[in-house]
Formats: structure tokens, sequence, C-alpha cells
């Protein structure tokens, strides 16, 4: 799945945990199934941490309350569908309030 | 069964000796762990472990496709723990460590879901960190699968057994009772852990830190607990057993002396008395106190309240914590000590850059006197206080006549505000300068003009005059409580406080050895404060000490010129005194759990 081709163009997008509680369960469990359907490397950065967004424990373990900052990074054929997809996710505040 | 004895080192954390069965545990029920050894083993242990992994997910996909509509909620959650049981940190670990380390199913599965626990315990937010309870409900189910149904949850016994285990959390020991459980072995955790705090007050052994105890101990081997020595002895010889008896009767003698006399005030044997008194950190350590029978606080430690929780406490907070513990030992002494803390440590929203040299940074009383309003809201919260009972101030970290000064000036501004506010207060509120600073040392006379009373912190008197940091591994070791330089300031402070005619105290982990009280008596102090656990060993140890030996002693101790020459004196003369203080009244006053 690796993408490592010189010519893709990586995709970074600032995002902001706007959900009152966080990236609890839920939401994470909604990155990971959206970020599974792409053929993209997807990471989420916190404060230099950086996890695959595939990888529901690590980014639960990255501990992002509401008003957490996060980069988002897609690369691959499907880095801008990702991008696309997994922003919206945050947009829409996960369906939650 | 006759298997080789075997003697192994752990961590004494709970006090006893004891001799049983043993039963090792890897995680709540009982799983079996055994090494593999062929290639061919690891490979079907992965393929065993992976059968399970499918079958757990047939599970799930099952579940969640029976689940009704209007139950979406469960849904959500079975489609979490779908996505759990495939993600990295559990699958690719648990795969990981039977490939690399030849552990059983079983065993990897649960070492990797301990990592994860560990990753989860660090997340601040209380709604994440709680999703491990997810994590934990798919480990369960996949352990089902991996082992078969029913494996059993609870602990019963034919027999007490000694429990020989890798960790024990709450969970785990909710179900175990001293009835059913001589003692504990354990490979994880120190002195503090949860295994020693649930076996003190089972008030059974423990053994922890021992490494690899589940894989050197089999079930139904007979072990020797010693929680004082810290050493397991697996399938004892009749020699070892019946030296065991004797230990465990000498023990038992030492501890129902020490226990009888802790109530009686402490006398030295040629009728000196000598106060023993309790350091404190929170209210309702004070039953405690009594328990052990102290003579007053001489230490309650007031930053608890400031590192719990975001907000600053507000005064009320703080004298009604104040006030429970004056008037629970009054008509005893209380001496509080003020917020002993960097900037850098506070929760609240107060902005201190981290240190890089905390403790000889803005701290205790210089970090008091540069935000005032913290200090005089707990200034004042401790003068109404005194109201209700014997009451005692101190300042730590005292490095001058200047900040000693200034910080009454304080005092008597507070008390004037109270006055006016009609508020009641001991206006005789004693003043004391805590004495843990060289400088302070050097400069007694001077403060001793400025304060009723000292009270010597050696654990800081003794990092700042050796300039050791004791939790720096390469010098721990030079961190010499007996040192001559110490030893020199000690009778230096308690000569001038005699001139002066005022009180000096000693607190700090010397003063609740019981090792050091004979010399520390001969240099004069009369007044010990320390963990409320200590106090039983030490009044026993004043009991037995005369204060005209003791003297000798501290003389000939000061005559020497190095440390390691007045360690092996001082050692040797305790040894010959005082036998069993190294056998069993060190290691129980060594268990500072409670």
């Amino acid at each position: 799945m690796a993408i490592t081709e010189p010519k893709l163009w990586t995709i970074e997008r600032e995002l902001w945990v706007e959900n009152r509680l966080g990236l609890h369960a839920r939401p994470v469990a909604k990155i990971a199934t959206a970020a599974q359907q792409f053929d993209a490397d997807i990471t989420l950065e916190k404060d230099g941490l950086v996890v695959n967004a595939r990888d529901l424990l690590d980014v639960l373990a990255l501990d992002c309350p509401q008003g957490t900052r996060l980069v988002l990074r897609t690369r691959g054929p499907q880095a801008r569908e990702a991008a696309t997809s997994i922003t919206s996710l945050f947009a829409r505040k996960f369906e939650e309030t | 069964m006759t298997r080789k004895n075997r003697v192994l080192e752990g961590i004494a954390a709970s006090p006893g000796i004891v001799m049983g069965l043993a039963h090792v545990l890897t995680q709540e029920g009982q799983v079996s762990t055994r090494l593999l050894y062929t290639d061919h083993e690891v490979a079907e242990e992965l393929k065993r472990f992976n059968r399970a992994v499918d079958q757990t997910e047939e599970e799930l996909t099952r579940l969640r496709g029976e689940i009704a509509q209007d139950l979406k909620e469960h849904a959500h959650i079975l489609e979490l723990h779908l996505l759990i049981l495939r993600d990295r940190m559990l699958l690719l670990e648990t795969q990981k460590l039977i490939k690399e380390q030849n552990f059983n199913a079983e065993r990897a599965l649960y070492l990797a879901f301990l990592k994860i626990k560990e990753v989860f315990q660090r997340i601040g937010d209380k709604h994440i960190r709680g999703r491990i309870q997810d994590v934990e409900a798919v480990y369960r189910r996949l352990r089902g699968h991996l082992t078969g149904r029913g494996a059993s949850k609870t602990f019963e016994f034919p027999e007490p057994v000694v429990i020989v285990a890798r960790d024990l959390s709450p969970a785990e020991t909710t179900h175990m009772s001293s009835s059913q459980v001589l003692g504990f072995v354990t490979e994880r955790g120190g002195k503090t852990s949860h295994t020693a705090i649930i076996a003190h007050s089972l008030e059974i052994p423990a053994v922890v830190g021992l490494d690899s105890a589940t894989l050197s101990i089999e079930s139904g081997e007979e072990v020797i607990v010693n929680g004082l020595s810290g050493r397991v002895i697996v399938n004892p010889d009749e020699a070892m057993r019946r030296s065991y008896q004797v230990r465990r009767e000498e023990f038992e003698t030492f501890k129902w002396e020490v226990t009888l006399g802790s109530s009686l005030p402490a006398w030295t044997s040629d009728r000196h008395p000598i106060l023993v008194l309790a350091n404190i950190e929170q209210p309702d350590e004070v039953s405690l106190a009594q328990k052990y029978g102290a003579d007053g606080v001489g230490l309650y430690r007031t930053e608890f309240l400031y590192l719990r929780q975001r907000q600053l406490p507000t005064e009320e907070e703080l004298f009604q914590h104040y006030r429970q513990v004056v008037e629970a030992m009054a008509p005893r002494e209380v001496t509080i000590r003020t917020l002993d803390i960097g900037g850098d440590k506070f929760l609240s929203p107060l902005e201190y850059a981290p240190e890089m040299n905390p403790a000889l940074g803005l701290r205790a009383i210089r970090f008091c006197l540069k935000e005032q309003k913290i200090f005089r809201t707990q200034v004042k919260a401790i003068l109404r206080a005194s109201a209700l009972g014997k009451v005692r101030v101190m300042f730590p970290l005292i490095s001058s006549p200047r900040e000693l000064n200034e910080a009454r000036l304080l005092l008597e501004s507070v008390k004037e505000e109270l006055a006016r506010e009609l508020i009641p207060f001991d206006g005789k509120l004693p003043v004391g300068a805590m004495i843990e600073v060289p400088a302070a040392v050097t400069l007694a006379d001077l403060l001793g003009r400025e304060a009723d009373f000292f009270s010597i912190g050696t654990n800081d008197l003794i990092q700042y005059a050796l300039a050791i940091d004791r939790s720096n591994k390469s010098v721990a070791d030079m961190y010499e409580p007996l040192h001559p330089a110490v030893m020199r300031m000690v009778r230096h402070v308690v000569q001038v406080s005699r001139k002066l005619g005022i009180r000096v105290a000693m607190c700090g982990e010397m003063a609740g050895d019981p090792l050091y009280i004979p010399v520390l008596l001969g240099l004069g102090v009369k007044e010990f404060s320390m963990n409320p656990n200590s106090i039983p060993v030490v009044k026993r140890v004043i009991r037995m000490t005369s204060l005209g030996e003791a003297t000798k002693v501290a003389r000939r101790a000061l005559a020497l010129a190095t440390v390691e020459e007045v360690n092996e004196y001082v050692n040797k003369e305790m040894d010959h005194r005082f036998p069993d203080i190294f056998r069993f009244g060190r290691p129980l006053v060594a268990n500072r759990v409670l």
C-alpha cells in the first residue's frame, strides 16, 4: 500500500477537533473506517506525534480532546479523495455536537 | 515432585514471612503459560491465534447482524470492537510476541493488551482513556476463543496459597482475602504498587519486582515468601524450613513488642523524654498517626490541595483541611509547613516555565514571597486553624534572615487583617524556620533571633550539602545521611538552638530510620518527625537507648574523618546493640506504603 513515488504530492490539511467529547471511540472509528477505503497513506499529526489514521488505538492514544489541532497528511493515488473524506468528517463534527 | 530449591531476589513490599504452595497466575483467570521451543510450535501457535481472531470476528459480525435497527448504539460498539480486533497494537503485537519471544498465544495476547493499557493510562482525557474498556472487552472475547469458554474467573482454592503473578490489578485483588491468600509474589511493581498496598491492608507479606517470577515458579511448588528481605525460596529443604520457622517466630515477637509499646511515651533508658511526631499529608492520615502513637504532627505537608486540582484552593477549603487535622490531634501539637513547591508544579493556571534545575529554583518560601496572594490565603487559613488547637507554622527552604523576616511580616499583616475582621486566631502562634539549606545552618544564630523553633529537613539538607541528587542513579549511593559534613551541621544547629533556648526538631527520612536514631539522640536531637508507620519501631529504639551512651557514640562518630568509617562504626555499634533492627526494624519501616 505504501506509495512512495516522488512525483506524488502530499496533501496537508490543518484540522481542529470541534466536537465536545473530542476524538473518542466513535469519531476515531469513523476516521479509521474512512481511511481504510482509500488507496493512500493517511497520517494524523499532533504536536509532532504522527500516527496512521487507520490504526484506531494509535489515534485514540493521541489524546485529542475538543480544541486539539491536528495535521492530516495524505499521499498516494487516492490522496485527494481521502483528504476530502476525512476533512469533511471533522467539518461535520462526526455528526456530533 | 521433588525439585531443587532455588532462592529468588525481589523487592520487599509488605513485611512478614510466610510459607505455602504457589499458585501462578498470568491473568485474571487461570491461563497456562509456556515457552515454545521449535519453529513448528511457533507456527502452530500463530495458526491457533489467527483462528481465534477469525472466530472472534465472525462472532462480532454475527452479533452485529442480529441487532435490531432500533438498537443502533449497540451496533456502533460492535463495529468499534471489530476495528480494535484488527488493530495493529493488538494483533501485530501479539503475533510479534509469539514469533520473537516464543510466548504462547494467551501470554502474548495478555502482554499486548497490557501494553495498550499502559499507553491508555497516559491519556489525559477521561473519556478517551475510558475506551480501554472496549479494548478489554475485545481482549476478553478473543481470549475466550483462544482458551475455550468457561475459564474460571474468581479465586477459589482448596487451601490458602501464595499468589504468583506478573502484576495484580485492583480488579484482580478484589476477590482475594487473607483467608485464601498467604502472600504475593509479582514480577512488576515497586514498594508503592497496587500489590504492595493490598498486601499491607491484608497484612500479608509481599515480594514485588521479581523478574520472571511466573516463569521460574510453578503452581503447586512450595515457597517461602520473605517480605522483609525480598527473598523468595522455592522448594526449601529441611534446614531452610527450620530457619524459616525460627525467623517467623522471632519476627512475630518483635512485631508484638513494637506494637505493644507504640502508644506509650518515648523515654530513653536513662529517663530523658523524646518527642516522636508524625509526618502527614492529608487529614485522613491523622488516624494513622494516632494509631501508631504519635506525640503530635511534626510536619504537615500542605502541597496536596494545590496539586490535586486545576483551580487554586480557596481559603475556606484550606481551613477545612487544617481544622480537621488540628481538631483531631488536639491537645497535641500540629506543625504546619507552608507550601513547599515550585511554580512549575502547579496544575492551576499559574504560568511558570519548567525549570532546568528545580531543586535550586523558584520554590517553597521563594515562590510564596513572590506569589504573595497565594501565600496570604494559606497563612490566613493556618491562622484561623490556630484558634482550634495547638498549631505551629514553619517556612520551608529559608536561606537568609531577610526571607524569614519578610515571611513574618506578611504573617503579622494577615493577623491584623483577621483581627479587624474579628476572626479568632492564636496571637502567639510559634513561627519556625526549616533548616534545609547549608546557608541556613551557618546563619542559624541569626535565624534563631527571628524564629521560635527550627526543624531540620534532612532530605534537602543532605542533597544540598553533598550536592547529590538522589533520583540520579549514578550518584544515589553517595547520598549519605551519616556524612561527617551532615553530622557537623546537625550538631551546629542543635548547639545554636540550645544557646538561644529554642526547640529544634528533625523531619525527613533520616529522622524515621531506626538506624540513625541513637546517633541523632547523641547529637542532641530530641524531637523526631517521621512517617507514621516508623513511629513504633523508632520508639522502641529510643527506649532501648541511653542518652549517655548515645552521646558517646555520636562523639566517636564525629571524630571519624570519612563517611565510610562512620558507616562502619555505626553499623557495627547498632548491630551489636540492636540486632533485630537490621533484620526486622528497618525492613518494617522501609515499607512506607501506608
